[in-house]
């Protein structure tokens, strides 16, 4: 895996860029962590969050200018966020608390500031906090330049006093009364290391550069209006900051312009959805200043801008807690680890890739496609824990068997115009409906449609294992050639999702396709007007003619459609996609969770998975099928899916029938020991689903047990306990002969491989 | 160990050999891993016995454990 290029993959992620009124503030207040505190009512620490950048708060809260405001996301939806007005509010209520300032530890360097205004000020009290020796040069008998025409209601003299003393006990010095020219500069240049000029108007015209603020002169700077060449109060403030920086920087030789570029007022790239945002009015505050109780309305007003699309759609990033940017990091260490342990394995097993998070983002981060490679290379260094995906692979082996596997033309003819592939999933669930689909569509289509059972290697792309999907992808391609090219009818998203990225030479058609354009069975029953909450499949989120096909059959039908939140395009997992049902079986019901609850009526599905992991976690359920060939849809919509074992047992029993039925042809195709006779509690079934113990497996361990004699016995109780390794698992199986029955009393496995010695 | 103790007092015999169990040495191999470990095992012909607490407890452990590394 080339991790330089997943690392580069983060840029693409634009979440933590900041919201656009804190890159547009000249200083950068952190406004949404100061709306949060307000929406929380801790104005205290609202005041905090003001202090950490703002310098005296108390006097620029009053009078600035806030830009910020023109760009809040929230603009459209009500008017802006007053976050001036908010700020004067906090600062008149926390700004009387006295502040603790630490001693500051002195670096002996010296610097002057000429001109004891906003910009001046600020670059004074900057410097100080770093350790310099600041003298300031003023003009006037006082300080705060333009600051003292704001005098009056809400910024009194009492306040700007204060501020001006506590940049005293900061330790600056303060020389008023001093007129300093062009030609006083050399002069101080030997006693000053860096000078900074914030005068509002200077004799000489500097170029002044808009990064760095030096003006031409070595060691001299300068801001404020000069600089800007307006009255922006809040700018000249960023000027004297900014200034201070490259003084510093000036003074201990290091790089001016470096990393500097997000410094002033930028636009962000952050980018907010305000489509589900309802439009909220301005709260007008009933005097000069907000009550506390209007600041509060006011601030949640406040949307708090992130992208966090993602986030917010998928439940596999909820459940891990992570969003894209630290998810590649997680990847890119786990890739990287030689000893120790590969932590991050299971969250990378676990993720559905559904692919919704790459169609909410903005910029398109495809989280499902960075997992699919690493899956992929995680198998290549042998690092794929083979417990994650060995039962879905046998299970997509044993669907490529002689078990399941069928190819055959249309009964009586030697061609095929179509090739009928319901997939292996609805074979599983939904065994009688592929035998009806089948006789509908022999009935329809002129031409030859042939059978094809098969699976269409969807597992083997999941798991990261190229070798098995190659194999199946072959081997399909050469069935489908050895059939004359016949276009496939495909009845599962996830088939046609395969076919079409990885056999784009087949041509395919969707079942509801079909029924759409050939009219739908005569017996299928009217919806009269039920409604039915349509969930559409992960694999079909791509495939117009899939989501829409099924909702033009929904409404032929009569039914009323609910959509969901996430719907077509993107719609949201039922947590069984990328195989992580198998390897993260908590997390499968948390993501099965979210999805039911999202609407109150019952569901309608399209793929079987969807429809029995929904009726498992207690949600009505219907298939398109039952809609379609059903009959009793109350009873159908909670009807439970078969277990695994009996998954198989209707695939194998669906190849016996269908040859028979359509072809007259008899089979006696059986599993080993098959006729075993078993005895199988509920709560002994419970157990096999979350141990993934198939009945088969019980019956060939039994067997074998039986007929080799390596098993144990117990006299007291008269239980047997056989056992049996199967390709790379052992199963244990503890039993009691019931007459020609065998009564299951527990069945566990392990991987571990145990020799006596 | 408790546990396996007390399977052994519970009685498990080896049905092919008519011995009961006992502890024994047993080479256990998973991935990279391979230990010596005592487990029951019938003394004759050597087949090992692994009791359901141990499969999914301890054993489970250290399988995940191994496939992590």
């Amino acid at each position: 895996m080339d991790l330089d290029k997943l690392l580069a993959k983060q840029e693409l992620c634009i979440n933590d860029n900041l919201p656009s009124c804190v890159a547009m503030c000249p200083i950068h207040v952190d406004v949404k962590g100061f709306m949060e505190q307000i929406q929380k009512e801790d104005f205290q620490e609202a005041y905090n969050i003001l202090q950490k950048r703002m310098p005296m708060a108390k006097v620029i809260s009053q009078v600035c200018d806030h830009p910020c405001q023109n760009v809040c996301v929230r603009k459209d939806k009500g008017g802006d966020i007053s976050i001036g007005d908010l700020e004067k509010a906090v600062a008149q209520y926390e700004g009387t608390v006295k502040k603790r300032s630490l001693p500051i530890p002195d670096n002996n360097k010296k610097v002057a500031i000429i001109g004891g205004g906003i910009s001046g000020l600020t670059c004074a009290i900057d410097l100080r906090k770093k350790g310099y020796t600041v003298t300031i040069f003023e003009k006037n008998k006082e300080l705060g330049g333009r600051l003292r025409r704001f005098v009056g209601d809400l910024l009194t003299e009492k306040v700007l006093e204060e501020e001006i003393e506590d940049i005293k006990k900061l330790g600056v010095e303060i020389k008023t009364g001093v007129t300093i020219s062009q030609e006083d500069i050399k002069g101080l240049r030997e006693k000053y290391e860096a000078i900074y000029i914030g005068t509002g108007k200077w004799e000489v015209e500097f170029k002044i550069d808009g990064i760095t603020f030096e003006t031409g002169i070595d060691g001299v700077f300068c801001g404020g209006r000069i600089a800007i060449g307006n009255d922006s109060i809040i700018l000249s403030v960023s000027t004297g900051r900014r200034a201070a920086i490259s003084m510093d920087r000036y003074i201990q030789k290091t790089s001016l312009t470096a990393l500097r570029k997000e410094e002033g007022s930028y636009k962000t790239e952050l980018k907010v959805d305000t489509s589900d945002v309802s439009e909220e009015p301005k709260i007008v505050p009933s005097s000069d200043v907000y009550t506390k109780e209007e600041a509060i309305l006011e601030a949640k007003r406040c949307l708090l801008c992130e992208c966090h699309k993602c986030y917010k759609a998928c439940p596999h990033l909820q459940y891990e807690k992570l969003d894209p940017k630290a998810y590649i990091r997680k990847i890119n260490h786990n890739e990287r680890i030689i000893l120790g342990d590969h932590y991050a394995n299971k969250a990378i097993n676990s993720c559905m890739l559904c692919g919704l998070c790459k169609s909410v983002c903005p910029t398109g981060v495809d989280m499902a496609e960075i997992i699919r490679d690493t899956r992929k290379s995680m198998v290549s260094r042998g690092k794929m824990p083979p417990s994650a995906h060995d039962f879905a692979l046998k299970d997509m082996e044993f669907n490529m068997s002689e078990y399941f596997n069928l190819l055959k033309h249309q009964s009586g003819m030697d061609k095929s115009k179509f090739l009928f592939f319901p997939g292996c999933q609805l074979s599983g669930s939904y065994p009688q409906y592929v035998e009806k689909s089948y006789a509908y569509l022999m009935e329809k289509l002129e031409g030859g449609v042939g059978l094809y059972l098969n699976c269409c290697g969807a597992p083997g792309e999941w798991a990261g294992r190229d070798d098995l999907f190659e194999t199946s992808l072959k081997k399909i391609y050469l069935d489908w050639e050895s059939m004359g090219r016949p276009t496939f009818i495909l009845a599962c998203s996830t088939c046609y999702y395969i076919l079409k990225n990885y056999l784009p030479d087949i041509n395919i058609i969707t079942l509801w396709e079909i029924f759409n354009e050939k009219g739908l069975p005569s017996g299928a029953h009217k919806g009269e007007g039920k409604n039915l909450v349509v969930h559409d499949s992960c694999t079909a989120r791509d495939y117009s003619n899939i989501y829409d096909g099924i909702r033009d059959i929904v409404k032929k039908l009569e039914y009323d459609i609910t959509e969901p939140h996430y719907t077509k395009e993107q719609t949201q997992c039922c947590g069984y996609g990328g195989l992580s049902y198998f390897a993260n079986k908590e997390f499968t019901n948390f993501a099965t969770d979210r999805r039911i609850q999202e609407e109150e009526g019952d569901y309608l599905a399209y793929c079987a998975m969807c429809r029995d992991l929904f009726v498992s976690r207690g949600k009505k359920t219907l298939h398109i099928l039952d809609l379609v060939f059903g009959e009793d849809m109350e009873g159908l919509s909670i009807k439970k899916g078969p277990t695994l074992s009996e998954r198989r047992n209707n695939r194998l029993k669906l190849k016996i029938y269908i040859l028979h039925r359509f072809w007259g042809e008899n089979m006696d195709l059986k599993e080993e020991y098959e006729d075993i006779q078993l005895i199988i509690d509920k709560e002994v079934r419970s157990l096999m689903k979350e141990r993934l113990i198939l009945e088969g497996d019980i019956k060939k361990v039994i067997g074998m047990g039986e007929k080799s004699n390596n098993r144990f016995f117990n006299p007291e109780n008269g239980h047997c306990l056989a056992f049996r390794r199967i390709v790379n698992v052992t199963y244990w199986v503890e039993y009691e002969k019931l007459g020609d029955s065998f009564r299951v009393i527990t069945a566990y496995s392990h991987r571990m491989d145990v020799q006596g010695e | 160990m408790d546990k396996k103790k007390k399977i052994n007092k519970s009685g498990w015999i080896c049905a092919k050999c008519s011995c009961p169990v006992e502890e024994g040495p047993i080479k256990a191999m998973y991935l990279s891993g391979n230990f010596d470990v005592k487990l029951l095992r019938c003394p004759v012909c050597k087949n090992v016995l692994v009791p359901e607490d141990l499969a999914l407890g301890q054993m489970l452990e250290v399988e995940k454990g191994l496939e992590d590394k």
